[in-house]
């Protein structure tokens, strides 16, 4: 089972996730995951916004940290399990600025991460923003990156279950829900 | 007339394709002036239009009135539709979302955003159906009757 989730800046996309993770995990009763996708920040600031993050999810959840190779956190999950990857968008810019990885082989990693979560019957939510409802960045550099993201997120659509968009706290269903 | 909305990458392509497979593409990426039409669109087939952000972009070269602006466009949408109802060949108009970000430093960028927006909404008043491309999926906003 797939899920995504897109949506604005503090549209309500990680409460939403971490809800219909922790109701998804108790009905199924599997263990439930988080994947935090931030590099370990040297900010203060960043340090202080991930332990919020970390209070604000309570004990249940079991968080593990990949800025890059999401495969690599395979061998550390359940059957039967609840994953939220927060959030695709940072993945991407990691990806894409602080890896080797062509856009194509993130693609496949993606894919092959995908797949294996589904053969092992865990349930992944994943959490993007939605950064192309703008003026189109005017470097080429930002203008790949934005291409890049817009193409993952139309393999995700394409494939999820439960595709959910984020307006000011409220969810509207694309597909499945 | 119909339009097709969204963001950057959205699927908005993909989807006027798939109603109009053999339509004729009246495309500023394609470095086609609005001025082209209709005498590169004489054979009889639907119209799609787009990159519309790229024609606003070259009006506001120089100076410009975008009150002034507006009007002109809107008139162009209104040639557009009488000249549908005479053909009874569909136009398919796509527009580019740009209107989410933070307001940008120049005068010439906000320019260009507040035109697109008011393009928008008067394309969208004069189509019948309206349709939004969100992450390579496509849902109506505004529909017939």
């Amino acid at each position: 089972m797939l899920t995504f989730i897109s949506g604005g800046v503090r549209s309500g996309k990680s409460r939403l996730a971490e809800q219909l993770a922790e109701q998804d995990a108790e009905t199924r009763g599997g263990a439930l995951f988080y994947l935090a996708t931030a590099a370990t920040p040297q900010e203060s600031e960043m340090q202080a916004r991930i332990r919020w993050h970390q209070q604000d999810r309570g004990k249940a959840w079991i968080t593990l940290e990949e800025p890059i190779d999401l495969n690599a956190v395979l061998p550390r999950l359940q059957a039967n399990s609840t994953l939220l990857l927060d959030c695709l968008t940072l993945w991407s810019s990691q990806v894409m600025f602080a890896s080797d990885f062509s856009p194509k082989e993130a693609i496949e990693e993606l894919d092959a991460f995908i797949q294996a979560l589904t053969d092992q019957q865990i349930h992944l939510i994943i959490v993007s923003n939605d950064i192309n409802e703008c003026l189109p960045p005017n470097t080429p550099e930002l203008l790949n990156y934005v291409r890049f993201l817009q193409c993952l997120h139309q393999c995700l659509t394409a494939q999820a279950d439960h595709v959910i968009q984020m307006l000011g706290g409220c969810a509207y269903d694309w597909k499945g829900g | 007339m119909k339009l097709i909305i969204g963001g950057y990458c959205s699927g908005k392509r993909r989807f006027a394709r798939q109603l109009y497979p053999n339509g004729y593409w009246l495309s500023a990426y394609e470095g086609k002036y609005l001025k082209d039409w209709p005498t590169e669109s004489s054979a009889p087939s639907p119209l799609i239009i787009e990159g519309w952000e790229r024609w606003i972009e070259a009006d506001l070269m120089g100076n410009y009135d975008v009150k002034q602006l507006r009007t002109e466009y809107a008139n162009q949408l209104d040639t557009y539709l009488a000249h549908e109802q005479a053909s009874q060949q569909p136009i398919c108009l796509i527009l580019l979302e740009i209107g989410r970000g933070i307001v940008p430093i120049e005068a010439k960028q906000r320019a260009l955003r507040d035109l697109n927006g008011w393009l928008s909404q008067d394309a969208a008043e004069r189509c019948d159906e309206v349709f939004y491309a969100w992450n390579g999926l496509v849902r109506p906003i505004k529909t017939i009757g």
